[in-house]
């Protein structure tokens, strides 16, 4: 089936099967490694990517259901290698270790702030429940978020 | 992840969804996917046909009558119902969804999809055999319309039959609802809960205990406990509880959501 | 005797105080918040077919007939490979076990039986990923069931099912450890509490990203590229290369990125070799992508263990004298990195106490389920709970506190370096003091008025302590206390570091991060030594077998980085700093070298700062410019050095010698409250003290701390891999396999001291598993809360519920 769709600016189009998942279509066919896979029950947010705008799992949803939709990946927050402050305060507040969980955590995480700037800590933790990070045990990744907040 | 092939169809009217999935054994409605797409990664269902229905605009909102009463779309997210104020005529909605699953899922995950889908483990279809919700189902034969009481009739079985549709939720007003749930860690999947509602007299419906919500009304919050005991509940074991806790965890959590309801009334 | 000092929280980045000691920012980051990063499944190579692996539906059966015809005639599936095909072209893995663990016979397949659900059977490589999947399912496998062994108490009974005919029974590996006078001890005890059993339950750390590879064979030259995530190229090198009858030069090792490792990464071998033969066979690269429920189901699940018949010898004041304890210990259907567990948790013999009699006889059995491999805090997490356990029951019948019957047994700051009773040397550390500090952080001193502010809210409230000792930096040496045939020993990790010819510093390691910052902390001690920025610092990202230098123990596990790594780095840097003053006393007119420093990247006369060389010069000059140099010089600016800790062979016969070269402590406390009605409880307090030395970027280390403490909670309270009686795994996925999310963490305090290991370089202790403190802490909390006694490592909900109502 014909896909066409729009990710941090750049329009694909591509003949893909119907069973393919978003995020095989964005990782091995448009070679956008930068969303990962890290269960296979929805569970661990590590594809998580802005559809339209609205954050979901890219293991959720077949590439065709997104025909025609704007994506943004983690590929697309920093501007020609200018780290957004969230991606910055990330690194500032060591929270990552192994890097893999992180763009998942840092696109919820630009959801969250771009509905919320001034989020609660509470909040906060709502909004990054969806995502999984085995390294961290996330409180780094709050601080950075508070701090990208701020 | 790696499905099985599969056809895809994105009707844009019920009428369409509804020939579509008349006209093909093997077809199944895809709502937000949340459940479906996972069991179809494991292969443990793998329907010949998806029915998209994130294209029928008709089975998308929420509507508050005069008289409190509350439509709403089975394609609307439980996201849509955190942020509308029309939702908020019956306040145990909101306070239920925000705590299904993660934001992700909440924004695409359905309300029809939940009920639909009936894994036990849900939280709405306990909520709306409680609350009294009714059902309207579209089929080739025209629309009619199903107790929540009625709905469920199985795991992963309710009342819409092949070819049909859920097309409306309907909820009359109320305020006096609870919800009570022991979950895997916070807010995660239900090991058990109970939903309550004591608009007239209560109405307790038990999840988790059965392929089907229990509905037990007992006659005061007082006398839930031993109604619990006397619905003679025998739930299924599993890696996060026994049968036996299981029941327990039945009756803690009937009478927590009663008072929650009595409180709110 | 250890110096410890409370160092004061740094923040700001202040050179001049040098860049070892601060929280530098590290290298890593800017790659992996654009996900720039590149992890094992984002290699591609043109042609390459996708693997997909047909796996055991039962956990004990005779195959009986595997036809792949099918399977093979669709279009787009480029072939299959089947146990039958592995038998016949590759010897079975080597066994670090002696008879009878060592006679059993290990292929990357299984060959004519299965022995746990999800055992690959068969490998199916095709086009794409979901045709792979399509095929394995008309591959066609008869199975004759066979009954299966799921408990290990019940393995060496003489109904039990057998896994492995060649070794006689389910009997893996057993010894007996005795040092000390037991006899003595309890007959000189007050009372001897005794324990019928405890129970460590199965889990593991569950890396974010699975396994896989991309397997690339040139026929040219025979040899084999490995793009994986395997954590320990070296142990999968020795174990591959003898099966694939190879020399290991013909395995090439790449890795840049891994998505956590935690040792789940260790292990994959087998699957390894499977990507080999199919990449020869089908003369195409192969890649290999392990899916998560794969992971749950076959990969590196933790040592499951039990105590049984524990006998502890105390004085009435609380003092511990000794102990005997049988451990029993689930290896699941393979040995693939046992039974060293058998030996391993032996590094932390008496835990952080005293006791100086002590007798583990130690038994590892095979049973139906996925084959255990390290998993954060290797054997020592079984044992240090055990130790912690007890110390708790102790106390509670002997009516003690237990923060008192800790600090009366502590091993005490002024008898460091400490030898324990089977020879093993704690380097430093202040024990009374970290639990002084994680007890004020947690504000133990008012618990009594918050337990009274919870029962008026209706819940029980608990608090406990827990303890790890990290060892790291092991004598491979403890191995012959396994198998006394074996002739490994010492440990040995490499770096080089060289000036390049436009000045540039480039370093390479031979370890394989996984999240570790060692791109960071490496270029903090380069810098040092050359008097450089770490961003003139250029370390490698990830490891290359052909580019790296590596040593027979090289990489990435056991807390060990900042002894060995960094203890490399060093080591080459300085080299390569003499070697820039030799150069540099040469060009600048004869000045002796003891004159000369390294400062604001150039050599240059300390007495007049003006007569400098840059860096860039050096290496111009040596790479590209060198006519008229002396013949002497002897400088290439390229410089190898491999660390070697100062180890000797332990005494096989006494089981006597020292395992590991460091030993950095955390301890942790907790407060639960609980939900007496149903057991459902949460975390509400947490503290995590950590002692690893000098921290060489302490923001690092706190971010292990933080990590293992998170994994502790999970373990505590949710992980498990349960199987039912048919061997059926219950937890195959993150859905019932409930990892801590954001909203489960609980207000967390971190506290540290740095007591510098006397026998390390740098004064640094490896560090990174401890999680094994937060585990027991929890224990000790629900214990606190509820009155009865813990005896398991895992407390659901319902356990909890049941403690209450038993």
């Amino acid at each position: 089936m014909d896909v066409t769709v729009t990710i941090n600016g750049t329009t694909y189009e591509r003949d893909v099967e119907a069973r393919k998942l978003l995020i095989h279509f964005i990782r091995d066919d448009l070679d956008l490694t930068g969303s990962h896979i890290g269960c296979d029950t929805g569970n661990c947010g590590a594809c998580s990517v802005l559809l339209d705008g609205v954050l979901v799992k890219s293991c959720m949803l077949l590439a065709v259901q997104a025909n025609g939709a704007q994506i943004e990946t983690v590929e697309g927050l920093a501007d020609d290698g200018a780290l957004t402050k969230l991606q910055q305060a990330f690194s500032d507040n060591h929270a990552l270790q192994c890097g893999y969980c992180t763009p998942g955590m840092l696109m919820s995480a630009t959801a969250l702030l771009r509905a919320n700037p001034h989020p609660s800590d509470d909040e906060i933790k709502k909004a990054l429940q969806g995502n999984i990070c085995r390294c961290t045990g996330y409180w780094n990744i709050f601080e950075a978020v508070k701090a990208a907040a701020e | 992840m790696l499905l099985r092939e599969v056809e895809y169809a994105k009707p844009s009217s019920v009428a369409e969804a509804v020939a579509l999935l008349e006209g093909n054994e093997g077809a199944r409605a895809l709502a937000g996917g949340q459940t479906l797409i996972n069991v179809m990664k494991a292969r443990a269902a793998s329907p010949d046909m998806l029915v998209d229905l994130n294209g029928i605009a008709a089975l998308k909102g929420i509507e508050l009558a005069a008289d409190g009463t509350l439509t709403i779309g089975p394609m609307t997210t439980y996201s849509e119902i955190l942020a509308s104020a029309e939702a908020k005529a019956r306040p145990i909605l909101a306070q239920v969804c925000a705590q299904i699953a993660d934001v992700q899922v909440r924004n695409r995950g359905t309300i029809g999809g939940n009920i639909c889908a009936n894994d036990p483990t849900n939280h709405l279809p306990p909520l709306v055999a409680a609350i009294g919700a009714q059902m309207t189902i579209a089929g080739g034969g025209g629309e009619r319309v199903v107790p929540a009481d009625e709905f469920f009739l199985g795991v992963y079985m309710t009342a819409v039959g092949p070819g049909e549709l859920l097309t409306a939720i309907t909820i009359p007003a109320g305020k006096g609802d609870g919800f009570a749930a022991v979950t895997l860690g916070v807010d995660g999947t239900c090991i058990a809960n109970a939903a309550a509602s004591v608009n007239g007299s209560l109405r307790i419906a038990l999840g988790c205990v059965d392929a089907t919500p229990v509905l037990i009304r007992p006659d005061s919050v007082d006398s839930v406990r031993e109604a619990v005991r006397a619905a003679g509940l025998n739930p299924p074991s599993d890696v996060h509880a026994s049968s036996e806790y299981r029941a327990h965890l039945a009756e803690v959590l009937a009478e927590r959501a009663a008072r929650q309801a009595v409180e709110k009334r | 005797m250890s110096n410890t000092t409370i160092a004061p929280e740094k923040t700001e980045i202040q050179v001049e105080k040098g860049w070892a000691g601060q929280s530098v920012p590290r290298k890593e980051d800017k790659r992996l918040v654009q996900g720039e990063g590149v992890f094992v499944d984002d290699v591609k190579r043109h042609g390459m077919g996708y693997l997909f692996f047909v796996r055991s539906p039962y956990a004990h059966a005779h195959i009986t007939s595997i036809d792949v015809s099918k399977a093979e005639s669709i279009k787009g599936v480029y072939g299959t490979l089947t146990g039958e095909e592995v038998a016949a072209v590759t010897d079975p893995f080597f066994q670090i076990a002696g008879a009878p663990g060592g006679n059993i016979q290990d292929f990357a397949l299984a060959v004519g039986k299965v022995r746990y659900v999800g055992e690959a059977v068969v490998a199916v490589v095709a086009e794409t990923r979901e045709l792979a999947r399509d095929a394995s399912e008309l591959v066609e496998v008869e199975y004759e069931p066979l009954a299966p062994l799921v408990d290990a108490r019940k393995a060496l009974d003489k109904s039990a099912p057998q896994l492995h005919e060649e070794a006689g029974s389910n009997l893996m590996w057993q010894g007996t450890y005795e040092w000390g006078d037991l006899d003595a001890a309890f007959a000189e005890a007050d009372r001897v509490v005794k324990i019928d059993e405890l129970h460590f339950h199965r889990f593991n750390s569950t890396p974010l990203e699975t396994d896989g590879a991309l397997v690339e064979y040139n026929r040219g030259t025979g040899q084999w590229t490995l793009h994986t995530n395997n954590q320990f190229p070296g142990f999968a090198a020795i174990m591959m290369g003898p099966a694939m009858k190879c020399g290991l030069d013909k395995l090439r090792f790449v890795t840049q990125d891994i998505g956590g490792g935690f040792g789940n990464k260790i292990t994959s071998h087998p699957q390894l070799v499977v990507c080999c033969l199919l990449a020869r066979k089908l003369n195409r690269p192969v890649q290999w992508t392990e899916w998560r429920t794969d992971f749950h189901l076959s990969m590196s699940h933790g040592n499951e263990r039990w105590f049984h018949e524990t006998e502890v010898a105390v004085k009435n004041d609380g003092t511990l004298l000794g102990f005997r304890t049988k451990a029993l210990d689930d290896a699941g259907a393979w040995l693939r990195y046992e039974p060293l567990g058998g030996v391993i948790w032996a590094q932390v013999t008496p835990g952080m106490y005293r006791w100086r009699h002590v007798r583990v006889d130690f038994t590892q059995v095979a049973t139906n389920k996925a084959p255990v491999s390290p998993n954060r805090g290797y054997s020592r997490l079984q044992h240090l709970w055990f130790t912690e356990r007890v110390i708790d029951i102790v106390a509670n019948e002997l009516g003690l506190d237990a923060v008192e019957v800790r600090k009366k047994n502590y091993v005490r700051a002024d008898e460091m370096p400490y030898e324990t009773p089977n020879g093993c040397v704690y380097d430093s550390g202040d024990y009374a003091q970290m639990l002084d500090i994680a007890l004020d952080l947690i504000g133990w001193d008012g618990m009594d008025a918050r337990r009274e502010d919870a029962k008026a809210r209706g819940k029980l409230l608990g608090a406990g302590i827990g303890s790890t000792l990290d060892s790291g930096t092991n004598n491979f040496g403890q191995s012959r206390l396994i198998n006394p045939e074996l002739q490994f020993s010492g440990n040995n990790e490499v770096a080089t570091v060289k000036l390049d010819i436009f000045g540039e510093i480039v370093v390479t390691l031979g370890t394989t991060p996984q999240g570790q910052g060692h791109e960071t902390t490496a270029a903090q001690v380069v810098a040092d030594i050359l008097g450089c920025s770490v961003d003139d610092v250029h370390v490698r990202a990830g490891h290359d077998s052909y580019w790296n230098s590596h040593a027979g123990f090289s990489g990435t596990y056991a807390s060990q980085f900042a002894v060995t790594g960094l203890s490399a780095v060093k080591g080459a840097t300085e080299m390569l700093a003499e070697e820039i003053k030799k150069l540099g006393s040469v060009i600048l007119g004869g000045v002796p070298v003891e004159a000369l420093e390294l400062a604001e990247g150039t050599v240059r006369i300390k007495d007049n700062p003006e007569a400098a060389l840059p860096f860039f010069a050096c290496g111009a000059i040596i790479n590209a410019n060198n006519a008229g140099l002396p013949e002497d010089l002897g400088v290439t600016l390229n410089c190898r050095y491999v660390y070697r800790p100062p180890f000797q062979v332990p005494d096989v016969e006494r089981k006597f010698g020292n395992l590991t070269l460091t030993y950095a402590a955390q301890i942790h406390a907790v407060v639960v409250e609980i939900d007496p009605e149903t057991g459902y409880y949460e975390i509400v307090d947490y503290a995590a003290v950590d002692d690893c030395g000098n921290r060489i970027n302490p923001q690092i280390v706190e971010g292990q701390v933080m990590g293992a403490t998170a994994q502790a909670i999970g373990a505590a309270m949710h992980e498990t891999f349960e199987y039912d009686e048919e061997g059926n795994l219950l937890t195959p996925n993150f859905y019932d396999y409930h990892v801590p999310h954001a909203l489960d963490m609980p207000p967390l305090q971190t506290g540290y001291i740095e007591s510098p290991s006397p026998f390390t370089p740098l004064g640094t202790k490896g560090m990174g598993e401890g999680g094994g403190a937060g585990i027991h802490a929890v224990c000790a909390a629900i214990q606190d809360a509820t009155g009865a006694i813990v005896t398991d490592s895992h407390n659901p909900y319902q356990r909890v519920w049941e403690l209450l109502h038993a």
